[in-house]
């Protein structure tokens, strides 16, 4: 029988590891898929992925269960995918090539087709400001304001960059 | 080929967010413009398309271990870093408290203990703490339950013997001990105070 995710989040906030590797198992491929859309590098990722749950777990006490904690873990994880890049612009850019989507070919729930594969494909090629834009707005389902919020860009150029990257997907899409 | 100029509205037409008056004339230009119309339905699909793809994907290896052994290496370091800050600060006061009683002539510790420097002193503790406190007040949940927990113990211990000085110190207020004691634990509360606005921010 499954635990309760308020009651794992609950024993978790009095240091319960066991209930937070449960939160963990529960949310991992979530956080893992978002990281992954957002920076389109499968290593970079994972050390975001680790970085939200070591952030998530340093920050319990401040959940007070207003939101869903699902909602509150990948409000934090995008907030750590743009610190870090904020970080990672002082040091050496990684590059990412596009015809190694290995990562993108993992779906935990079997559904990934090629229909799927192809505008995973594509949304990884686009540029990352672009990428990002997508990702929040047209995949996870964040408003114009929350990713400006969320991002540090201005309400306009989140529009913009989503206007940009659905023209870039439907050429690339329609090759 | 859609109208290169429509491309902002289009994509506003799809997310619903165009004004009545907007949309009414973006769907007259549709009623009459095929490349406008496909640009239309080739939007619609990809936002079907994004919408569709998997919420999940798991990483290629388990992060767990090496999330767990952040965690507990953070932790350690965190009471490792409180601990020995505070026994620094409590040795370097007694050094400084012990110098001073035995260092210093008798007419300028006699001066000092008279003068404006103690309340000077004393002040300048409370306004320390103070700063610090509310600093704290503004960043406590940063901190991880079981290291709040560790500071607000300590706090209560640090308080108690701030309190204890205090009472003795109002008894026999010239007693040089006793004010080396005050500020000692004064000491520590503002060095763990700052250990403790610094791990949170």
């Amino acid at each position: 029988m499954q635990a309760d995710p308020s009651d794992l989040v609950q024993r978790a906030q009095q240091g319960d590891q066991a209930a937070f590797e449960a939160l963990y198992r529960a949310h991992v491929g979530r956080v893992y898929a978002l990281c992954l859309r957002l920076t389109a590098d499968p290593v970079r990722a994972e050390e975001l992925t680790q970085d939200a749950f070591v952030r998530a777990w340093e920050r319990l006490a401040s959940f007070r269960g207003e939101s869903a904690f699902s909602s509150w873990l990948y409000r934090l994880t995008v907030n750590v995918v743009f610190l870090g890049q904020r970080a990672s612009r002082r040091r050496a850019l990684r590059v990412f090539t596009t015809d190694d989507p290995a990562a993108l070919e993992r779906p935990s729930d079997g559904s990934g087709t090629g229909a799927h594969l192809d505008l995973e494909r594509a949304i990884a090629a686009l540029p990352p400001g672009a990428r990002q834009v997508f990702v929040l707005h047209d995949v996870e389902g964040y408003r114009h304001h929350e990713i400006a919020e969320l991002t540090g860009i201005a309400v306009g150029t989140s529009k913009a960059q989503l206007f940009r990257a659905r023209r870039l997907l439907r050429e690339a899409l329609s090759r | 080929m859609m109208c290169s100029d429509r491309e902002v509205q289009l994509s506003e037409y799809v997310d619903g967010t165009l004004g009545v008056e907007a949309r009414a004339l973006v769907e007259a230009h549709l009623a009459q413009c095929a490349g406008c119309r496909e640009a239309v339905a080739e939007l619609r699909a990809l936002l079907a398309g994004a919408a569709a793809l998997p919420k999940s994907i798991e990483p290629g290896r388990d992060l767990w271990a090496p999330i767990t052994a952040r965690i507990v290496q953070r932790a350690t370091w965190n009471v490792q870093r409180a601990f020995w800050r505070g026994a620094l600060a409590v040795a370097a006061t007694l050094v400084v408290g012990f110098a001073l009683y035995h260092l210093l002539p008798s007419s300028t510790a006699h001066d000092r203990r008279e003068g404006r420097g103690w309340v000077a002193v004393q002040a300048d503790y409370a306004r320390a703490t103070d700063d610090l406190a509310a600093a704290l007040a503004t960043e406590r949940d940063r901190l991880e339950p079981a290291t709040l927990a560790l500071l607000e113990r300590n706090l209560g211990v640090i308080d108690a013997a701030i309190r204890e000085s205090r009472d003795a110190l109002a008894r026999d207020p010239e007693n040089i001990e006793l004010r080396a004691l005050f500020a000692a634990a004064a000491r520590q509360k503002v060095e763990l105070l700052r250990w403790a606005t610094r791990a949170a921010t």
